[in-house]
């Protein structure tokens, strides 16, 4: 939320002196409120007011790192409710809970797991962010979570609710940053200061929004940074509608006791649950969801829910123009070519690998554009298709001159006959979904 | 868009002389028309035809035996108004105040109870303002009130004052630059509102230039206007305005679907 | 420390829609399915109403969809009957209604007839108790022959049929209107067509109350994050008071799903990404999981496992 002129107005000194060139204080608001004019062109502005300005335009979400240095994990500093508005900024981290009763080498087993949980899905890197580890219950905390620390490559979460153990933990590994998981309304003292003086950031929990606030309140003013609210699960549509309450305080009220990023920590009845509640928890407002579990069935959904969500939906997504195999291609194989739109050519990739004809797609740089905003945006014609065949090559790759053209672009077809080597353009359908009946008929 | 229909005002002959005859259906007829025509809200001006609370009262009753669109009184009275605000039947908008404190401090107790809407003209004891800057004054002048009387700024339409094209032509560019600031006092902001034949005012293009004005204010935040809703082109111009500033999903048939 | 009021105040609830006839009414279900009618954002029961729970409809078709089989072994052999596919998916899985596919109707697959399609809707209906969703094999001409007589078929039993586009809307107003069904409005992956659709069904005199909106699907990693934010869009608007969008959505999860690549492909040609076995129903769960969150009202579905993963979450989620 912008600073409104009204806000400011009250930290003017409201004598219309006209030293800022405005004849009134209120119209130098409201060119503050408008970004035509900073606070310092009033001559008379106390401190007061400039530092309580200055805290009014933080952002209403902080950013939180945890870890050291590049390693390190981002969250928080989200500008908006729904994807649309701008988009959503800093992708919601997996976390994968070592249980404190796994033995030494269960955990490290566990740790590896962890480390290996990492997959390359359309062209991006996805994997798990961050290995909890829990501290109460284990003998040796600060062991544990020293041994986690040096095998694990992402940061730490100390988990636990025995601030003896997690200060103790917190000190093993204090130079890594980790997330201490978590204060509560007794413990706050204890863990604030801990967090303080080691600079690792701090989640706390409370049984309402109203507590957690002041639970949160009480850790800032121990001289922690930086906060993370968490939420637990047993109470699933509760836990959802409170995410949401505390994300519209936050971002439209600027109620900055709750202006911080959300972590849940997942408990279901089942693994099955917990992915797919972990996926609903990413989608609406969690920056963080601690799971159990790490086999790539469970962890891979949720962080394809992220890829999706998080993406910019301002720019489109695109493949790379080039020429794509799909299965095992030979010199008798289908040619067609389709826009770098990733939603297109991944519609169309499907499908061909459904109809089981290994095929040649041509991928023609359109900007992102799907084949028929590409064509009304003048970013894909006959000519340039001609010359995209020719840069990727295409003619080497196959012995026959067939070029399936989208059945959307039946108007290319004269061109490319005339003007190409491909001498037979067949149009193709319009749809992708009907790619494989296509290929199984006409083709053959 | 919040469309105020500005037909059943006693400055028309029709309406004066209804008003004179007691006669209900030309007031029915307009209320009809106008509220066909989507109007939010009916403007009911009692003019120079009565100073009498019971033949506002009346006009209200008449609207209201037609149609169930809100009612938004043309006057600022407070005798007047004490009458007419209970008639209505759904939280009237209340037309208008000045950004003068005492006229405020005797209007808004009766609008903050009511639980309506009230317009601000951003004008006070010194007249008409010459600038936008006079404008803004005036305006924080009234959410200052606003605030003191516990309203919401969604209570308040801001009215940044119209003046004629053709006898202020250089006021045309203050009134959009203040009306561009109004949403920037408060979250959730006020409404902004025109009056908007006032551009055109002895002009021979009025149409023409009350729809390019309104095109231009709605650029600028306008979400209110008092016009003649009756007026094809200046809806369409409306309605395409605000699908240009990102107010409502584009549909082919746009236009068809508003009118159905 | 009180934390701030941050209810909106939504000015218009989205149409409830009710699906399926009891005798009473002129049918023959056993009970009637209604969706919508909710006046604030999925779940969000601090601030208005969410009077009716999300549904799942049962994946049903005619003939053997093109699907793996992880997921044909765990419907079972009643995949090759679509009355045995349809009462397993109401006595087995617990689906609230059937949605009925009539794939077979496509001149690429087996080109059946309109008769023979009638005579498998009748056969479902009878098989099961359930609401219906009779959904065409999107082929406009022949589902303009095709429809009207399933349609007839199905007369009084106050169907969901499915679809209505822009290419194809006067016969499925007509027949809907004739026979009393309720239509899906289908624009794919535009917010502004399925608008239009809306605009073209008001015209023909059909009443928007008995409209359900289907901005097509995208699986899980496939465009999931385009109908995503169209389903948050529309059900914002609609609240707003833009009657033209304030329709129950459906999402045809099963339909979309099992094509795509982590839901088809083993392990042996995704390697480290698991076995498809858990993966594969995981694929479709979290996909409906995400709609939900969007503002699905309907969730068409096809894996068991997935189905009653699905059935949990939702009442979790209430």
């Amino acid at each position: 939320m912008a600073i409104t002129g009204m806000q400011i107005y009250k930290l003017l000194p409201k004598t219309n002196c006209k030293d800022c060139g405005l004849p009134t204080c209120m119209a130098f608001a409201m060119q503050i409120a408008a970004k035509q004019k900073a606070l310092s062109d009033c001559p008379h502005v106390s401190d007061e007011a400039q530092s309580e300005l200055s805290d009014a335009s933080a952002p209403p979400m902080k950013l939180i790192k945890i870890g050291a240095g590049d390693a390190a994990f981002q969250c928080g500093q989200e500008t908006v409710m729904f994807r649309h508005e701008e988009k959503f900024h800093n992708g919601t981290g997996v976390a994968v809970r070592i249980p404190a009763s796994l033995s030494d080498a269960e955990c490290l087993a566990k740790v590896e797991a962890i480390n290996n949980s990492v997959f390359q899905r359309v062209g991006e890197e996805l994997k798990t962010a961050l290995v909890a580890v829990e501290v109460d219950g284990c003998s040796d905390p600060a062991g544990r979570a020293k041994a986690v620390a040096d095998k694990s490559k992402v940061p730490l979460i100390l988990m636990g609710k025995e601030a003896d153990r997690l200060k103790a933990a917190l000190d093993a590994v204090k130079d890594q940053k980790p997330l201490v998981f978590k204060a509560d309304a007794g413990t706050v003292d204890v863990l604030a200061e801990a967090c303080a003086a080691a600079k690792a950031p701090l989640a706390v929990s409370a049984g309402s929004l109203d507590e957690l606030a002041e639970v949160a309140g009480k850790a800032k003013n121990k001289g922690v940074e930086e906060i993370v609210l968490a939420f637990g699960s047993e109470n699933v549509g509760e836990t959802l509608r409170n995410l949401t309450v505390a994300r519209r305080a936050a971002l439209k009220k600027t109620f900055r006791a709750l202006g911080y990023p959300a972590l849940v920590d997942i408990q279901a009845d089942t693994p099955e649950l917990a992915v797919v509640l972990a996926s609903s928890f990413a989608a609406k407002y969690a920056s963080i969801v601690v799971m159990d579990v790490v086999e790539p069935w469970a962890i891979l959904p949720i962080l394809t829910t992220v890829q999706n969500i998080y993406t910019d939906p301002q720019v489109p997504n695109t493949v790379e123009a080039k020429l794509y195999e799909v299965g095992s291609p030979n010199e008798n194989s289908p040619v067609m070519f389709t826009t770098n739109f990733s939603l297109t050519y991944f519609s169309v990739e499907g499908e061909v690998e459904r109809s089981k004809i290994p095929s040649y797609i041509c991928v023609v740089e359109t900007e992102g554009l799907g084949v028929l905003n590409a064509y009304a945006g003048d970013k894909i014609s006959a000519e340039k298709v001609i010359e995209t065949l020719k840069t990727q090559g295409v003619a080497d790759k196959v012995k026959h001159r067939k070029l399936i053209i989208p059945g959307l672009l039946p108007i290319f077809r004269a061109e490319l006959e005339d003007d190409s080597e491909w001498k037979e353009v067949i149009i193709g359908p319009e749809t992708a979904s009907k790619i494989p009946a296509f290929l199984n008929e006409v083709w053959k | 868009m919040i469309l105020i229909g500005e037909r059943i005002n006693a400055g028309f002959k029709d309406i004066k002389a209804a008003i004179e005859n007691k006669d209900g259906d030309v007031i029915k007829e307009w209320a009809r028309k106008q509220t066909d025509k989507k109007a939010t809200y009916l403007d009911v001006n009692l003019g120079t035809a009565s100073n009498k609370p019971e033949d506002l009262c009346w006009m209200i009753e008449m609207v209201q035996e037609e149609v169930d669109t809100p009612i938004s009184i043309d006057n600022n009275r407070p005798a007047m108004l004490k009458e007419a605000i209970p008639v209505c039947k759904k939280p009237p908008l209340v037309n208008s105040t000045l950004a003068i404190d005492e006229k405020m401090d005797e209007l808004l107790p009766l609008v903050a109870e009511a639980g309506a809407s009230i317009i601000g003209l951003v004008m006070d004891e010194t007249g008409s303002p010459k600038n936008s800057d006079k404008r803004i004054e005036n305006a924080g002048k009234i959410f200052a009130k606003i605030a003191e009387y516990e309203m919401s700024p969604e209570q308040l339409f801001l009215d940044p004052i119209v003046m004629p094209l053709k006898f202020m032509q250089e006021q045309a560019q203050e009134i959009l630059k203040a009306a561009g600031q109004f949403g920037l006092f408060s979250d959730p902001p006020c409404h902004i509102v025109c009056g908007l034949s006032n551009i055109s005012n002895g002009t021979t293009q009025k149409s023409l230039i009350n729809r390019t004005f309104c095109t231009m204010m709605i650029a600028n935040g306008l979400d209110a206007v008092i016009l003649d809703v009756m007026d094809d082109e200046l809806v369409n111009a409306i309605l395409t305005a605000e699908l240009i500033m990102n107010k409502s999903i584009y549909a082919d048939s746009y236009i068809e679907a508003f009118r159905r | 420390m009180a934390v701030p009021d941050v209810k909106e105040k939504w000015s218009n609830a989205i149409n409830a829609v009710t699906i399926g006839a009891t005798k009473d009414e002129g049918g023959t279900r056993a009970s009637t399915v209604t969706v919508g009618g909710q006046n604030t954002l999925p779940f969000m029961t601090f601030e208005g109403e969410c009077p009716n729970k999300p549904v799942i409809a049962g994946y049903v078709a005619d003939t053997v969809p093109d699907w793996p089989d992880v997921l044909k072994n765990a419907i079972g052999d009643e995949i090759n009957s679509p009355v045995e596919w349809a009462q397993k998916c109401v006595q087995d899985f617990g689906v609230d209604l059937i949605c009925l596919k009539l794939l077979s109707a496509d001149p690429n697959i087996n080109d059946a007839s309109p008769e023979e399609c009638a005579k498998t809707v009748k056969a479902v209906l009878e098989a099961v108790d359930v609401p219906l969703i009779i959904w065409g094999c999107d082929d406009d001409d022949k589902d303009n022959v095709v429809m009207p007589e399933c349609s007839q078929a199905a007369r009084g039993e106050n169907c969901l049929l499915g679809s209505a586009k822009v290419s194809n809307y006067r016969t499925m107003v007509a027949i809907c209107k004739a026979d009393k069904h309720k239509v899906i409005s289908e624009a794919p992956c535009d917010i502004n067509l399925g608008k239009q659709v809306n605009i073209l069904l008001q015209d023909a005199d059909f009443d928007l109350k008995d409209v359900i909106g289907y901005q097509t699907t995208g699986a899980l990693g496939y465009g999931l994050d385009y109908i995503y934010t169209i389903l948050e869009r529309a059900r914002i608007t609609g609240m707003q008071g833009d009657k033209l969008m304030a329709m129950p959505q459906i999402c045809d999860i099963g339909g979309e799903t099992w094509r795509a690549k982590e839901a088809v492909a083993d392990d042996d040609i995704l390697p480290g990404w698991g076995k498809l076995a858990k993966r594969g129903p995981m694929w479709e769960a979290v996909c409906a999981g995400n709609y939900l969150q969007a503002g699905a009202d309907i969730l068409v579905m096809a894996h068991p496992e997935a189905i009653k993963i699905m059935q949990q979450t939702i009442t979790k989620l209430i």
